[in-house]
């Protein structure tokens, strides 16, 4: 009645079972080099003190999602590959995440810690990428090739079979593999998160508001709980709204991905990133 | 300022032979958390049953609505409030990591703060504290146990629980039973044994010592290699079979499996204690050899009721891993197991209710899609039970998460990785009887932040996954009344002061507490004349 269900799986793909005939530290595929660690922008070296400094807050303070290293932890980035971090120059973008946090994605909000403490932080997440830049693999590491087990013809045929009515591989997905690679392009094809990356506006809700006089409103969805709605309309102008006032419809342009989620088998989601990765 | 007394006994299983330390005239006597006073809530779950319920009737589903705020208390600490605080004798004490706050229950005003020195324990979150005697008990980052006056918060004792150094930290809410101060720890990023300790509550002096895991060189280790199955919530208690029920973590390495083959017990179990010795009298295993981070440390619910005929004193647990399972808290026999959330990692439940994992699902090279993912279907904050419909309300998220290990991970601490990809939270209400859903209710947006809270009324308190505290009505989770406090991060609790119930949430970092209003003079006659 609730639609739970235990997913059945097919045979294991032949790749799987090889993956799992792996003894612990025996014979491994050639391992090609490890997802690149993105390259800091702007190089910036920080006095061993803060560092120092920042080694402590962090470990205490955030530790336990991104790890003591700040290589990974239980949930949370692993930083050295961040994308953020490496755009990031003392702190002007590390800083608006620490503060503001990311509650969509789990991350806290940290407004009150001391603009010092921040410093430090920033200091030691640049050490340790700066580190991690000199070094391959690692504790948490997803290499490229290792997502890549899968049979690009049979992905193809699943994506035109489930994805071509928003997606076309010479169009909106054309070079994607150019773009984003390994898990990232795992993620991102499973779940993008809306109102990231370079197509921001394709995966955001739009929302559609009728009003109890018959008007209608409509825009991209800024925020919705049970008891309230917000929208941005065409104008830039944000509007609000009691979800008990009004009827309305939102447009999810990321249901497909969510229902998606439910019918993959990991051989199918195997076999369609890797066939994305055939788009260069 | 601090009277340290190092306990003299090492760690290991001994009895308590000693004299039965009594708590000094006019503290708090944990005789009372068996009597159930209603003016206070003295416990993490407020009694041993873990229920979370409150026999409190004044506020109803018709006055819900009417709620009003009393009092507030902003602690101003950078991340929110996770604890279930704790009352007694008209004084509320509300943790974070390192801090202790005494306050007027009446008012919200500080009667006293205690701050423990700067650590590089992990600071993630704190879940209570617990008292005897004039004694209220802190555990700390760095895995420390403290014993404060209850008066001004000065420090009576404090003992290690294991060592920091090691790895090993402390969000613990302790649990008192009689002249035992119990508390478990945590360890995820290192391969740790599993231990529960108890102490003495008036000296801090090691009363016994319980492994999940044994430590290495024991003999007969049944743990297969694992390491881990910590104890880092509160347990529950039936105080007539003299039974201590405590949820163990999960093994370690976590997503490493290869190098712990086997079931690991007592990991990611439900495990059943005598409070005089750790004598371990049963365990079911909820999780045999989890490779998913699903602990099974959520709260054992104790309820006595009916089950295929037949009365019966059942424990109840809606576990990390997806699945609801029903046990008789006498033997330990598995009654039900079923889902409550969306999972696809078992082949099947063996006849003694134990999920199958599927191999297939297993962390690998190239990633498993799994539901749920690394946070689970439910996680630490209390369900609430309803006595009078027997549904068991729990914050659920079907989800999907990606599992990776590869040799190249090693066999150390977490070893692989765990993105998630999707969850979104539902509340749901569980009938016992079945396992079956009677209503789910959506909190627009991830996994829920909240426990559940009953009353005798048949309201429950929750809050949403956006920014606001609710009231739904238990038979049917429909909304009754909201306030948007922030994001409720903890469980709520209800007790009695001056014949008005209240009702205590945390809203992001502050505390609040509402009441039904009051008039204070006789309005009808106030004014014109």
């Amino acid at each position: 009645m609730n639609g739970f269900r235990i997913l059945a799986l097919g045979a294991a793909t032949l790749a799987v079972g090889l993956a799992l005939a792996q003894p612990p530290g025996g014979q491994q595929a050639a391992s090609p080099a490890a997802d690149p660690v993105p390259t800091t922008r702007v190089p910036q070296s920080y006095a061993p003190e803060l560092v120092a400094a920042g080694s402590t807050i962090f470990a205490a303070q955030c530790g336990f999602c991104h790890g003591r290293d700040a290589r990974g932890g239980a949930g949370g980035a692993d930083l050295a590959r961040s994308e953020l971090v490496a755009e990031d120059v003392r702190g002007d973008r590390i800083g608006e995440v620490v503060r503001s946090g990311r509650t969509d994605a789990g991350m806290p909000a940290f407004p009150g810690l001391a603009a010092s403490d921040l410093n430090a932080i920033v200091a030691f997440i640049h050490d340790q990428t700066r580190l991690a830049q000199s070094e391959e693999g690692g504790r948490q590491s997803v290499d490229v090739a290792d997502i890549l087990s899968g049979d690009a013809e049979r992905g193809r045929a699943y994506f035109e079979d489930n994805c071509t009515s928003c997606h076309s591989a010479e169009g909106d997905l054309a070079g994607v593999a150019g773009r984003f690679q390994g898990l990232r392009l795992l993620q991102r094809m499973l779940y993008p998160q809306p109102g990231a990356g370079p197509n921001a506006a394709r995966t955001q809700s739009t929302v559609a508001v009728s009003l109890r006089d018959g008007r209608t409103v409509s825009g991209t969805l800024v925020f919705r709980d049970e008891f309230a709605l917000a929208l941005r309309d065409a104008e830039g102008r944000y509007r609000s709204f009691a979800t008990s006032e009004i009827e309305f419809e939102i447009d999810n342009p990321l249901a497909a991905h969510i229902e998606q989620l439910s019918r993959y088998t990991d051989e199918d989601m195997h076999d369609v990133v890797t066939y994305l990765h055939t788009l260069r | 300022m601090r009277n340290l007394r190092t306990p003299i006994f090492a760690a290991g299983m001994m009895i308590a032979a000693q004299a039965t330390a009594q708590p000094d005239a006019g503290g708090f006597d944990p005789a009372r958390i068996i009597e159930g006073a209603v003016d206070s809530w003295p416990t993490y779950h407020g009694d041993y049953s873990g229920q979370r319920h409150t026999e409190l009737a004044e506020i109803t589903p018709d006055n819900v609505h009417t709620l009003t705020l009393v009092w507030t208390f902003p602690t101003n600490q950078n991340q929110s409030i996770k604890a279930s605080p704790i009352v007694a004798d008209g004084i509320l004490y509300l943790t974070t990591p390192d801090n202790l706050w005494a306050l007027d229950a009446r008012t919200g005003r500080q009667v006293w703060q205690y701050r423990y020195p700067e650590n590089d324990g992990f600071h993630i979150g704190h879940r209570g504290a617990a008292i005897w005697g004039n004694s209220v008990f802190l555990t700390t980052p760095d895995a420390q146990l403290l014993a404060l006056d209850t008066r001004d918060g000065r420090v009576q004792w404090q003992v290690e629980i294991a060592d920091a150094a090691r790895g090993y930290w402390s969000t613990n809410a302790p649990l008192v039973i009689r002249d035992h101060v119990i508390v478990g720890v945590s360890g995820d990023f290192d391969n740790l044994p599993g231990i529960l300790k108890s102490f003495d509550p008036a000296t801090g002096e090691l009363q016994w010592t319980f492994y999940s895991t044994p430590p290495a060189g024991t003999p007969d280790s049944i743990s297969g290699g694992a390491t881990g199955g910590q104890m880092w919530m509160t347990g529950t208690y039936d105080p007539e079979l003299d039974l201590l029920y405590v949820g163990t973590g999960n093994p370690t390495p976590v997503l490493n499996g290869v190098a712990r083959p086997g079931d690991n017990l007592w990991t990611c179990s439900i495990v059943a204690l005598r409070p005089d010795t750790g004598e371990l009298v049963w365990g079911f295993q909820v999780s045999p050899h989890d490779t998913h981070d699903w602990d099974a440390a959520e709260v054992p619910v104790l309820v006595d009721a009916e089950f295929e005929g037949r009365e019966r004193r059942l424990l109840l647990q809606a576990s990390r891993n997806g699945y609801f399972v029903v046990l008789d808290r006498e033997s330990g026999e598995n009654l039900l197991t079923r889902p409550f959330a969306r999972v696809n990692w078992a082949e099947g439940i063996a006849a003694d209710g134990r999920p199958i994992p599927d191999p297939d699902k297993e962390p690998a090279r190239d990633g498993r899609l799994v539901s749920p993912d690394e946070a689970g279907g439910t996680n630490y904050r209390s369900p609430g039970f309803d006595p009078a419909t027997g549904l068991l309300l729990v914050s659920a998220a079907d989800a999907f998460g990606l599992y990776f290990y590869k040799p190249e991970h090693g066999a150390y601490g977490w070893a692989g990785a765990s993105p998630g990809v999707y969850s979104r939270g539902h509340l749901r209400a569980i009938d016992y009887r079945t396992g079956e859903i009677r209503w789910s209710h959506e909190l627009h947006g991830g996994p829920g932040t909240a426990g559940v809270l009953t009353t005798a009324t048949g309201v429950a308190f929750t809050g949403d996954s956006a920014s606001s505290a609710m009231a739904l009505r238990t038979s049917d989770g429909a909304t009754l009344w909201h306030s948007r406090i922030g994001r409720v991060g903890n469980s709520p609790i209800s007790f009695e002061l001056d014949g008005r119930q209240f009702v205590v949430l945390g809203g992001g970092s502050a505390l609040y507490a509402f009441a039904l209003p009051r008039k204070l003079v006789e309005q009808d006659s106030v004014s014109r004349d």
